[in-house]
C-alpha cells in the first residue's frame, strides 16, 4: 500500500508537470516583431487607427503595440523590453540622462491645449496657487508645463507645495480636495475636469505652444538594424495622419480612438484640438534646425536648460543626438514632396 | 407564535438545518436589500444629478454626456450655460444676423445637436447600442417625437424641450425630410436643455444599472478588438494557477523538509520569514525587468506572494503531526526516507490540503497586483480602466465575479476534501460515497496488478 501511495504521488507530479508545460506554451515568444510601447496621448492613440486596420501588415512590417501607462511605458523601454516608445521631447532628453538614450524619428504631433493645469472652482489663475498644494508626476512632462506656468505668473516651485501623483491617479486627487490643482494630459484633465464640477484649466500648453512635441523614439540599435522596418512605420503614420485629417472621417476615427481610452466619441471629439496632429509637409517645417519653439530642435533645446535649471539633471542633452528626421524626410521624397 | 421566536440564542448549539439555510439565505439578501433600499428610495442621499439628455457648451473642453453625474449644486449652473446659449441664437434670429461660422463647422455642430436625442431612443428601446450613432434613425426620431407620433416616457421632455424639438424640427423639415449631412442646416439649431435625475454617486450605482452592464459586458463581444470577457477571466484564471503552481512545487517539499528536518528548518526558516515581511508589489518593477514585460512577472509576483508564507505554513502544519505515529514507524524499522514517504506526507495530507486552499485564497489578492505591473492584463485590467473611467456600473459585475469563482472554488474544494480524505469525517454522504466509487476502481486496478506482480516474483524466485 504505501509503495503504491509513493507511485501516486509521483504520477500526481508528473501530471502538474505536464499540466504546467502546457499552460507555458504560449509564454514563449517565437518571432522579433519591432516591440513599440504606447500610451493615452491623443496623438500616440492615433497609432490604434492603424493597428485596427491592418496598415502595418499591408506595408509588410511586424510591429507589436504594447500599451502601457505612460511612465511605465518608458520604464520599460529603459530596461530595453521595447525596441521604441512614444514620448514627449523633454521626457526623452529625462529618459536619455538618467537611463537610456533614444532617437526621435517621427513628430506625432505637438500640444495644443491637452496639456493643462486644471484648478479647483476657487483658484482662478496661477497666481492664485501660491501656497497651496499641487499634484503632478514630478520630473515629467506635466511639472515642466506646470513651473512654465509658474515662471510666466511670476512665481517659483518654491511657492508651491508638489505632491508626486502618477498621471492617471490626479482626476481622482483632485476631487478627493487633497490638492488645489493638477497637471495632466488629456484623456486625464478632462477626467479631472468632469471628476471636480466646476473646476477649470487656468494654464494649458496652448498658452505655451511648441513646448511640448511629441514623438516616436527609437533605440539607436533597432534603428541601425531594422532602418526599412522603421522607415515602413513612418509611411504607415502619415496614411493614418491623412486619413485623421480628412473630415470625411470623423466620426470613424472618433470611434476608434475613443474606444482605446474608453470615451465616448463625443468626449473624445474636443480632445482632436488641443493635440495638432503634423502633416507630412507641416512636419518637415518642424523639423528644420533652429531656435525658436517652432523647431523641435529649438523646442528641445529649451527644455535641455530648463530641465538643468532645476536639476532634473546634470548634464546638458545635445538635441541633435535625440533628433533623426532623415526618415520621415525619406517618406518625403517617396511621395514627391 | 412562541416556537418561532424562542431557541435563536443557544450558548455554544447548533441551529436547526432549517434555520441555518434561512439565516444563510438572508446573510446574502440584506446586504442586497440594503443597497436596494438606498438606491431606490428618491429621498434617501442622491446628491447628484444624473444626466438623461446633455448638451455641449460652446468653447469649454469638459463634454458631459447622458449617464454623467453633476452635483446638485453644479447642475443648474450647466443648464443656465446651455439656456443661455440657446437665447443668443434667438437673439440673432429675432435681429436677423447671420452667424459668420463656416458650413463645415455649422454642420458638424448642427449634427451633435441632432445626436443630443439619441440616449432617450436607447432607453426607450428605439434604438441599440450598435445603432446609437445610426444619425438617420436618429433623425427619424426627431420627426416622430416632433409630430407627436413618438411620446419620450421615460425620460419625458420637459415642455421646454419639446418646444425646442419642434422648432428644431421646423428648421430641418425644410431642408430636407430624411437625413443627409450635406442636407443639413447650416443655421444654427437650438440645443436640447439638459435634464436629468437625482441619482446617488457614481460609485454606488442601483442593483439594475450594474446588472444590465454587466449582462452587456458578459455577453458582447468588444468590438474595439480588446479581449471579451471570457478571455479575461483565462487569462487571469491562467496567471493565478500558474503562479500558484509553480509555488507548490518549491514550498511544499521545502516546507515538509522544514517541517521534519531542524536542519532544514534553521537553514531556511529564518531567511524565509524576513522575506515574506518584505511587500510582494515592491517587485513588480524589478520582476518586469528580469521577465520582460508579458505573463511572467505576473505569474513571479503570484509566487513571491503565496511562496514564503506557504513554506512556513506547510512546515507548520508538518510539526503538528502526531508524534506517536513517527515513533510507531521507527519502532517498526524505519528510516528517515521511509519516515516522510509514508508517515509524514500521508499524515499531513488532509491539513496539507486545507492550507493550500487557504493559501489559494491569497494568490487571488496578489492577482490584482500581479495583473496591474506591465502590460496590464484580465480581470484587473477592465477593473482599472473602467475605474478610472468611473464606470463603476462595469466593474461591479467583475468584482463579484471574482467572488463568485473564488468562493465557489473554494466550496468545491471543500467538498472534494471528503472526497480525497474520507476518513477525516468532513464529507456529506454524497462525497462519501464519490469518494467510495473513485477508489474501487483504482484500487481493483491495483490490487490485480500486485497480485500478477507477486505471482511472477514467485515464479521468477523459485528455482
Amino acid at each position: 500500500m504505501p509503495l503504491t501511495k509513493v507511485r501516486t504521488l509521483r504520477s500526481l507530479i508528473g501530471f502538474l508537470l505536464i499540466i504546467v508545460s502546457v499552460f507555458s506554451i504560449p509564454l514563449s515568444a517565437s518571432a522579433a516583431p519591432l516591440k513599440i510601447a504606447y500610451s493615452d496621448w491623443p496623438g500616440w492613440i492615433a497609432w490604434e487607427i492603424g493597428i485596427r486596420k491592418g496598415w502595418f501588415q499591408e506595408a509588410g512590417v511586424d510591429v507589436e503595440f504594447l500599451w502601457f501607462d505612460y511612465v511605465p511605458s518608458m520604464d520599460a523601454y529603459v530596461s530595453g523590453n521595447v525596441d521604441a516608445v512614444c514620448m514627449t521631447n523633454g521626457d526623452a532628453l529625462v529618459t536619455g540622462a538618467t537611463g537610456k538614450p533614444s532617437v526621435g524619428i517621427l513628430i506625432n504631433d505637438f500640444s495644443n491645449g491637452n496639456d493643462m493645469v486644471v484648478a479647483a472652482p476657487t483658484i482662478r489663475t496661477m497666481a492664485d496657487l501660491k501656497g497651496r498644494k499641487v499634484g503632478l508626476e514630478m520630473g515629467f512632462v506635466p511639472h515642466l508645463l506646470f513651473l512654465t506656468g509658474l515662471e510666466k505668473a511670476g512665481l517659483s516651485e518654491a511657492d508651491v507645495e508638489i505632491v508626486n501623483t502618477p498621471t492617471n491617479e490626479t482626476p481622482q486627487v483632485l476631487a478627493s480636495g487633497a490638492v488645489s490643482a493638477i497637471a495632466a494630459w488629456q484623456p486625464n484633465s478632462g477626467q479631472a475636469l468632469k471628476a471636480l464640477n466646476g473646476s477649470h484649466p487656468i494654464f494649458t500648453s496652448a498658452d505655451a505652444p511648441g513646448i511640448i512635441y511629441d514623438l516616436l523614439y527609437v533605440s539607436a540599435e533597432s534603428l541601425e538594424k531594422r532602418r526599412a522596418d522603421w522607415l515602413k512605420v513612418v509611411e504607415v503614420w502619415y496614411r493614418i495622419v491623412d486619413f485623421i485629417r480628412d473630415d470625411a472621417n470623423l466620426d470613424e476615427a472618433l470611434a476608434i480612438l475613443a474606444s482605446r481610452v474608453k470615451v465616448s466619441p463625443q468626449e473624445y471629439e474636443p480632445f482632436l484640438k488641443g493635440t495638432y496632429i503634423l502633416s507630412l509637409k507641416e512636419a518637415l517645417e518642424r523639423w528644420k534646425p533652429g531656435s525658436g519653439l517652432g523647431s523641435v530642435y529649438g523646442s528641445t533645446e529649451y527644455v535641455d536648460a530648463f530641465n538643468l535649471k532645476y536639476g532634473v539633471y546634470s548634464e546638458s542633452q545635445p538635441a541633435a543626438k535625440y533628433l533623426d528626421p532623415s526618415l520621415t524626410e525619406e517618406v518625403a521624397k517617396m511621395r514627391g514632396m | 407564535m412562541r416556537s418561532i421566536l424562542s431557541g435563536w440564542f443557544k450558548v455554544r448549539e447548533d441551529l436547526p438545518p432549517g434555520r441555518r439555510t434561512l439565516l444563510t439565505v438572508l446573510s446574502f439578501l440584506i446586504p442586497i436589500g440594503l443597497w436596494c433600499f438606498v438606491s431606490y428610495t428618491p429621498w434617501i442621499w442622491h446628491p447628484e444629478i444624473k444626466l438623461q439628455i446633455s448638451a455641449e457648451r460652446e468653447g469649454v473642453t469638459t463634454v458631459y454626456v447622458a449617464g454623467d453625474r453633476l452635483s446638485r449644486e453644479f447642475f443648474p449652473e450647466f443648464v443656465a450655460a446651455v439656456r443661455a446659449e440657446n437665447d443668443t441664437i434667438r437673439a440673432a434670429r429675432d435681429s436677423g444676423s447671420v452667424a459668420d461660422t463656416s458650413a463645415r463647422s455649422a454642420r458638424r455642430r448642427n449634427l451633435k445637436i441632432l445626436r443630443q436625442l439619441a440616449p432617450v431612443g436607447l432607453a426607450h428601446g428605439w434604438m441599440t447600442r450598435d445603432s446609437s450613432t445610426d444619425d438617420a434613425a436618429i433623425y427619424r426620431l426627431w420627426r416622430d417625437l416632433a409630430t407627436g407620433a413618438r411620446v419620450a416616457t421615460r425620460p419625458a421632455l420637459t415642455a421646454e424641450n419639446l418646444e425646442i424639438v419642434r422648432d428644431n424640427w421646423a428648421i430641418l423639415e425644410r431642408h430636407s425630410p430624411t437625413f443627409a449631412y450635406g442636407q443639413l442646416p447650416t443655421e444654427p439649431l437650438l440645443k436640447l436643455v439638459p435634464q436629468g435625475v437625482p441619482a446617488n454617486p457614481v460609485y454606488l450605482p442601483a442593483p439594475h444599472e450594474v446588472l444590465a452592464a454587466g449582462w452587456h459586458d458578459f455577453t458582447h463581444q468588444p468590438e474595439d478588438g480588446s479581449p471579451s470577457m471570457g478571455d479575461r477571466v483565462a487569462t487571469s484564471i491562467r496567471i493565478i494557477f500558474l503562479g500558484f503552481v509553480i509555488s507548490c512545487a518549491v514550498g511544499v517539499p521545502l516546507g515538509i523538509l522544514c517541517g521534519t528536518f531542524d536542519t532544514f528548518s534553521r537553514l531556511f526558516e529564518p531567511f524565509i520569514d524576513f522575506f515574506r515581511y518584505l511587500p510582494a508589489p515592491t517587485f513588480s518593477t524589478l520582476l518586469v525587468a528580469i521577465f520582460l514585460a508579458h505573463d511572467a512577472p505576473k505569474i513571479a509576483l503570484v509566487f513571491v506572494g503565496t511562496f514564503f508564507q506557504m513554506v512556513l505554513v506547510v512546515a507548520k502544519t508538518t510539526r503538528l503531526l502526531d508524534r506517536s505515529l513517527l515513533e510507531a514507524a521507527q519502532t517498526l524499522g524505519a528510516r528517515p526516507r521511509q519516515l516522510i514517504s509514508r508517515v509524514v506526507v500521508p499524515g499531513i495530507l488532509p491539513d496539507l490540503y486545507n492550507d493550500l486552499r487557504i493559501l489559494l485564497g491569497w494568490a487571488w489578492t496578489w492577482l490584482v497586483i500581479a495583473e496591474l505591473i506591465g502590460v496590464k492584463t484580465g480581470l484587473t485590467e477592465f477593473i482599472e480602466t473602467q475605474g478610472r473611467f468611473r464606470n463603476f456600473d462595469r466593474v461591479f459585475p467583475v468584482i463579484i465575479l471574482i467572488g463568485i469563482i473564488g468562493f465557489t472554488t473554494d466550496q468545491i474544494l471543500a467538498w472534494l476534501r471528503g472526497v480525497f480524505f474520507p476518513w477525516t469525517g468532513h464529507g456529506g454522504p454524497a462525497s462519501r460515497a464519490v469518494a467510495r466509487g473513485l477508489v474501487w476502481l483504482p484500487s481493483t486496478i491495483i490490487e490485480s496488478a500486485r497480485d500478477r506482480a507477486e505471482a511472477m516474483h514467485n515464479r521468477a524466485s523459485s528455482p
